[in-house]
């Protein structure tokens, strides 16, 4: 059509619409005479005109604010949102834009995403991913990325979370950086998430390479718990039978790209369980190894077809060349793939056990010298020199430390079982297991019942270290349970705590608790302090870094660990340095005489030396409520040196911290047993 | 909160200035203008989700009118000025809605086979809806075409439709009176249905 024409054609369109709309079609047809084309332009106008309702009369801004609202919030770098002072686009992560922001009421950095508008207008959605997005915080996971805040402001919708500095496994997958150890202790990290949040009866649904992220120093998260139910359409038929593909879940934003991931429960719009998950993590690892989906297909129908009826490529036999994968490692991600619900493994536990088996035999396999010589239960040989020497390496720095306190725990524990104080201990003991076993997660306590179960396990591991129970004053308690919320809280990333998360520590602790024992007993040292003494020191550096030796682990310094028959280039060598450890701390009970027999205050002397801890307790002689131990100079903390208040009144409070998580690890979502069973 | 972040650094002469160059037929004036006034729409927009959420409707040329005092700071300003504002107004809603639209094509089209593409539709266009941006797509290609065949028409729509402006505010903008602004109104809606429609 020319302008010209156009002309003619308005000019009878804007006549006949003057006109009722009976009297159009006459109009048009005397108007046009002669003009079929004029007539058919004319004519399918007016029939457009009468339809068109109120097409574009509603402007633009009523549809698309949202849009507007949340678009390009990049350029708002420097600019504010709520609390948040945007820092600069971090873009990766689930559904919404992500930025980094600085709180500026915490001084801390956060990840702030921001809600698309499909659900972020919809109040109670939202309320209930809140509820949920709380649930799964409250778990407070290591391997879970914390949500602070669900929050609006100026009509945005955001949700404020941990940032977290690392590369997603998309990335690092892309990268083929991560080696099969690092694969499966990966696996092995989002299952205990996932076993943490199953128990708390939440789904995550969306378990993909792009919603897990890894940190530098090895740490795992998992992002996005409950975004991707936020996103699922809530119509009726979503609770039944559905068609796959429809236009429904595209609309939702949710499957694009995912569809490689989803279980064929999820494929079918059948209602999901944590199995789900499990076939998304079974995905994820089979992705991991072979660079590619085991379920994919040209189109998203045709990916979906494979989901349901295919079977995938022996893992086997499309594994990377560098990985090497087991049968029992096949057998296991097959368990994750099955179609049937009731065919799979059936629960994230279950799986973290096999991936557990996966690794030993992988570490046994690759590690131990006569690989003739299998071993079902690992731990049961690492005393002897090929085991120890196989471990990783990364592992037998804090190994060390471990052992070494070890060493010293066991003895003590030995030591004083014989004192009259052994009937009560054991009995208090069993009434702490007992109380530990009734499962309420800490951070599901209230403060009060915090408290409680931190003084109760104060005790109750006093006990196991062979001291009197002690009842702490009020003051004690709370600085303990302040370490508690430290350590289950280190992902966080407080540097003075170390990087690695709780969860990492005690998975790397255990296979070195029978050889801690074994030293530790041999010198009457108590075990309980063996083990935990690493966990303490461990910022689980490795012990090369420091110079003067292996301070964070056992933290000896080099003419200590040559008075105790040490070399200084075997101060990293677990079986040497585990003796040592229980000897230093045996030494130091010998010097401390009856002081001793406060377990405490070895554990101090372990620190700071016997002379050290005998000065201060001179120092506070005449004291009111004098009793020589830990907690009366922690009382008295002002009034003794800046030694002892910036080390000592720190190191043992932390010490029960740690022990009162290895020891309940049940309490803290964390998935291995108390450590100091291991050392039965 | 937003309204406490740091007050734009645009005076009012500038802003008349670029005005003024611009409704004299100067595109680069129109490409310095852009970023000041995006800047506006998103506040303009805010408040709209906002009010909305209050239950209050909003006549969008009362926001705009705000944009435009807050930028030229000053309520002493030539109707004319005002005007270009408007239209100002209107062409970059419409080129930000525009963009949005063709990412959020794009994402559909390219985002099952490759999966980086989700990150995009996730990071940038999560928030248009599929048959939404296909609209506007729709939309934009039509006043283009109307663009051609009757210029005021595609400015009558563009001030409606993408500046929020009632009938008599376009007729002041456009210089011509109301019914006229009507007639190419309805011309124009007829016209764009049909179009779009037949895609």
């Amino acid at each position: 059509m020319t302008p010209e024409q156009w002309q003619k054609v308005e000019a009878v369109l804007q006549e006949a619409i003057d006109r009722p709309p009976q009297d159009r079609a006459s109009f048009l047809d005397a108007a046009c005479a002669g003009d079929r084309q004029l007539l058919a332009e004319a004519t399918s106008l007016i029939n457009a005109y009468n339809e068109a309702g109120d097409f574009i009369e509603q402007p633009a801004i009523s549809q698309d604010a949202h849009i507007l609202v949340g678009s390009d919030i990049a350029d708002k770098i420097g600019h504010e949102i709520g609390p948040y002072t945007i820092v600069k686009r971090l873009g990766g992560g689930g559904m919404g834009e992500v930025y980094l922001a600085q709180d500026a009421r915490l001084d801390r950095l956060v990840a702030l995403k921001i809600l698309p508008a499909y659900f972020a207008s919809d109040d109670a959605r939202l309320r209930r991913f809140q509820r949920e997005a709380k649930a799964v915080s409250a778990l407070n996971h290591p391997n879970i990325l914390t949500i602070y805040e669900v929050g609006e402001a100026a009509g945005i919708r955001y949700i404020a979370t941990e940032f977290i500095d690392g590369a997603t496994i998309r990335q690092l997958v892309a990268k083929q950086e991560l080696s099969l150890d690092e694969i499966l202790d990966t696996a092995e990290q989002i299952c205990s998430a996932l076993v943490a949040a199953h128990v708390a009866g939440i789904v995550h649904r969306d378990i993909k390479p792009e919603n897990i992220m890894r940190r530098a120093d090895g740490l795992v998260k998992i992002l996005d718990f409950g975004i991707a139910k936020l996103m699922e359409p809530e119509t009726p038929g979503y609770q039944g039978e559905a068609q796959p593909g429809n236009g429904t879940h595209t609309e939702a934003g949710l499957l694009l790209g995912t569809t490689g991931y989803m279980s064929p429960e999820q494929a079918r719009g059948l209602p999901v369980d944590e199995r789900t998950d499990i076939w998304s993590l079974g995905v994820v690892v089979y992705e991991m190894l072979a660079q590619r989906l085991p379920f994919a297909g040209a189109t998203r129908m045709d990916t979906i077809v494979a989901i349901l009826h295919r079977d995938p490529a022996p893992l086997s036999e499309v594994a990377g060349d560098q990985y090497n994968v087991s049968p029992l490692l096949e057998q296991t991600i097959n368990r994750c793939l099955r179609k049937e619900m009731t065919d799979r493994l059936g629960s994230a536990n279950e799986l973290l056990g096999e991936l557990r088996r996966v690794r030993e035999q992988l570490n046994n396999e690759t590690y131990l010298t006569g690989s003739a010589v299998k071993l079902s239960r690992p731990e049961a040989h690492a005393v002897s020199k090929p085991a120890a020497r196989s471990l990783p390496r990364r592992y037998s720095g804090p190994l060390l430390v471990l052992v070494m306190v070890l060493v010293a725990a066991i003895a003590g524990s030995i030591l004083y079982r014989r004192s009259e104080t052994a009937e009560p201990a054991s009995a208090a003991l069993s009434a702490g297991a007992a109380t530990a076993t009734s499962g309420k997660l800490y951070s599901q306590m209230n403060e009060a019942e915090q408290l409680d179960f931190v003084d109760q396990q104060e005790q109750r591991i006093s006990m196991m270290m062979g001291d009197r129970p002690v009842k702490l004053n009020g003051e004690a308690v709370r600085v303990i349970k302040s370490y508690v919320d430290r350590y289950a809280d280190r992902d966080r990333a407080s540097a003075d705590l170390g990087s690695a998360s709780i969860n990492d520590v005690y998975a790397r602790a255990r296979p070195y608790v029978p050889l801690i024992a074994r030293s530790f007993a041999a010198r009457k040292v108590p075990i309980i302090i063996g083990i935990y003494l690493p966990v303490v020191e461990s910022a689980y550096r490795n012990c090369y870094e420091n110079t003067i030796g292996a301070k964070g682990l056992f933290q000896f310094l080099p003419q200590t660990a040559d008075h105790y028959g040490v070399a200084r280039q075997d101060m990293c060598d677990v079986e040497k340095m585990t003796p040592a450890a229980a000897h230093y701390i045996a030494d130091s009970m010998a010097e401390l005489g009856e002081d001793s027999q406060s377990m405490t205050l070895v554990l101090l002397s372990y620190n700071r030396g016997a002379e050290s801890v005998r000065n201060n307790l001179r120092q506070l002689r005449d004291a009111e409520n004098y009793e020589r131990n830990f907690w009366t100079l922690f009382a008295h903390r002002d009034e003794l040196d800046d030694a002892f208040r910036n080390e000592g009144a720190h190191y043992v409070p932390s010490f029960f911290a740690a022990a009162i998580i290895g020891e309940n690890p049940q309490n803290f979502g964390l998935p291995q047993p108390p450590l100091s069973r291991l050392a039965e | 909160m937003l309204e406490s972040r740091p007050m734009m650094t645009v005076n009012a002469d500038d802003l008349t200035g670029l005005l003024i160059e611009w409704g004299q037929g100067d595109k680069a004036a129109l490409d310095r203008l852009t970023p000041l006034v995006y800047d506006e729409i998103r506040r303009i927009a805010h408040r709209y989700v906002q009010r909305e959420r209050e239950g209050q409707t909003l006549q969008t040329t009362a926001l705009v009118n705000e944009a435009y005092l807050r930028l030229a700071g000053s309520a002493n300003i030539a109707w004319q000025n005002r005007a270009h504002f408007y239209a100002v107004t209107a062409q970059v809603m419409r080129r930000i809605l525009i963009d949005h639209a063709r990412r959020r094509q794009y994402v559909k089209h390219g985002g099952e086979t490759e999966r980086v593409p989700f990150e995009v539709a996730i990071s940038e266009v999560g928030l248009m809806s599929q048959p939404r941006a296909a609209e506007l797509l729709a939309l934009d290609e039509a006043l283009e075409e109307l663009a051609r065949l009757d210029s005021r028409k595609s400015r009558v729509v563009e001030l409606r439709y993408f500046g929020g402006l009632s009938l008599e505010e376009t007729a002041k903008v456009l210089e011509v009176s109301p019914m006229t602004v009507r007639r190419d109104w309805r011309a124009a809606k007829a016209w764009l249905y049909k179009a779009v429609k037949s895609e």
